[in-house]
């Protein structure tokens, strides 16, 4: 009785994500931060990330017939993200390229950003010395690992779900977060 | 050797203290590391799409000077060619335009006024040739006939 039920959650579950793909321009408002973001912090370059963020909804649109809703809907657009971004690095000439880029994110892009709960000013600033911090080990992080440590740590997903999206098993995406984790601790002055 | 255990346990304590707290740092930078990020990417997301702005410095400097230096290099390679392939006609044509100029502008200026007159009245009253004198005579006759007329009025 409990397998019928949960066949027919997923069925309808598969069903709604198709649904949801229907109406593009909704997808695009919805999930069009959330692939920009993870684009953001994983190339550290705005126009690589705004062109692959409609690539990855060019392709997403063309693709639209073969999305049978086995994992979410956002679960496929950051896959193509992904994967997007793995030809974008292994591309030489856009690595050529990217050593001259002129959009690179930078930290002092947070400059107006106003963290929670920091009211005073020392507070602020030294919430922004964190945010360094980590924004400078993860710069140094390899682009798996950093892939991994963004949809962990920036879009919160779970460990299975990235595996999932990346296309790696469960002990690879552990080891990939462990190791991010041990740079970023070395970073912040504590143990490795 | 009660005294060495405790030592090692409070060792023990303190470590996981210090870790439990270095814990609870990293896990607040990564908070304030993910708000940082969702501002930036909420920043670029408001901003127009990328191919209505206009391209990053870099990329304007590369469309600009890929044409400009594979003009400058077709210049430099066909230019020389084709002045040596075309270096007699070139001479030549420099040989036309040097004689040109002698076929000098200001004499028709200098040719005066009353002389130039003279010229197309003579022109004018030109013998008319045989095979338009018919032509002529009655051009002759109809002018006679209005003079007789009006010498008559």
């Amino acid at each position: 009785m409990e397998e019928i039920a949960g066949t027919e959650l997923a069925i309808e579950r598969k069903e709604q994500a198709v649904l949801e793909l229907a109406d593009f321009d909704e997808v695009v408002r919805v999930y069009r931060p959330r692939i920009l973001r993870f684009l953001l912090s994983s190339l550290t370059d705005r126009d690589a990330a705004e062109t692959l963020t409609q690539e990855c909804f060019l392709k997403a649109w063309n693709a639209r017939a073969q999305f049978r809703g086995d994992s979410s809907l956002s679960t496929w657009l950051t896959r193509i993200a992904v994967n997007l971004m793995r030809d974008h690095l292994r591309s030489r000439s856009l690595r050529f390229w990217q050593k001259t880029r002129g959009a690179a994110l930078d930290v002092m892009d947070i400059s107006d950003w106003v963290p929670d709960g920091r009211t005073t000013p020392e507070g602020a600033a030294l919430a922004r010395d964190q945010v360094a911090l980590v924004w400078k080990a993860v710069d140094e992080l390899s682009a798996q690992q950093r892939s991994v440590f963004v949809l962990r740590f920036v879009d919160e997903m779970e460990l299975e779900e990235i595996a999932e999206t990346i296309g790696m098993n469960l002990s690879t995406v552990k080891s990939h977060l462990y190791r991010a984790l041990a740079i970023l601790r070395e970073r912040m002055g504590g143990k490795k | 050797m009660k005294i060495r255990k405790e030592a090692e346990m409070e060792n023990e304590a303190e470590s996981m203290l210090t870790s439990s707290q270095e814990m609870r740092d990293l896990a607040e930078a990564l908070s304030l590391y993910r708000s940082a990020i969702q501002h930036v990417a909420e920043k670029q997301a408001a901003r127009p799409l990328a191919m209505d702005r206009k391209p990053a410095p870099s990329f304007r400097m590369r469309l600009v000077m890929v044409p400009a230096l594979a003009a400058a290099l077709a210049v430099a390679v066909i230019v020389p060619a084709v002045s040596h392939l075309h270096g007699h006609r070139g001479i030549t044509a420099a040989k036309v335009v040097d004689v040109t100029p002698q076929t000098p502008t200001t004499t028709v200026a200098q040719v005066d006024d009353t002389q130039l007159m003279n010229q197309i009245d003579s022109d004018l009253t030109e013998d008319v040739p045989d095979a338009l004198q018919p032509l002529a005579d009655m051009g002759d006759q109809t002018a006679t006939a209005k003079s007789s007329e009006t010498e008559k009025k």
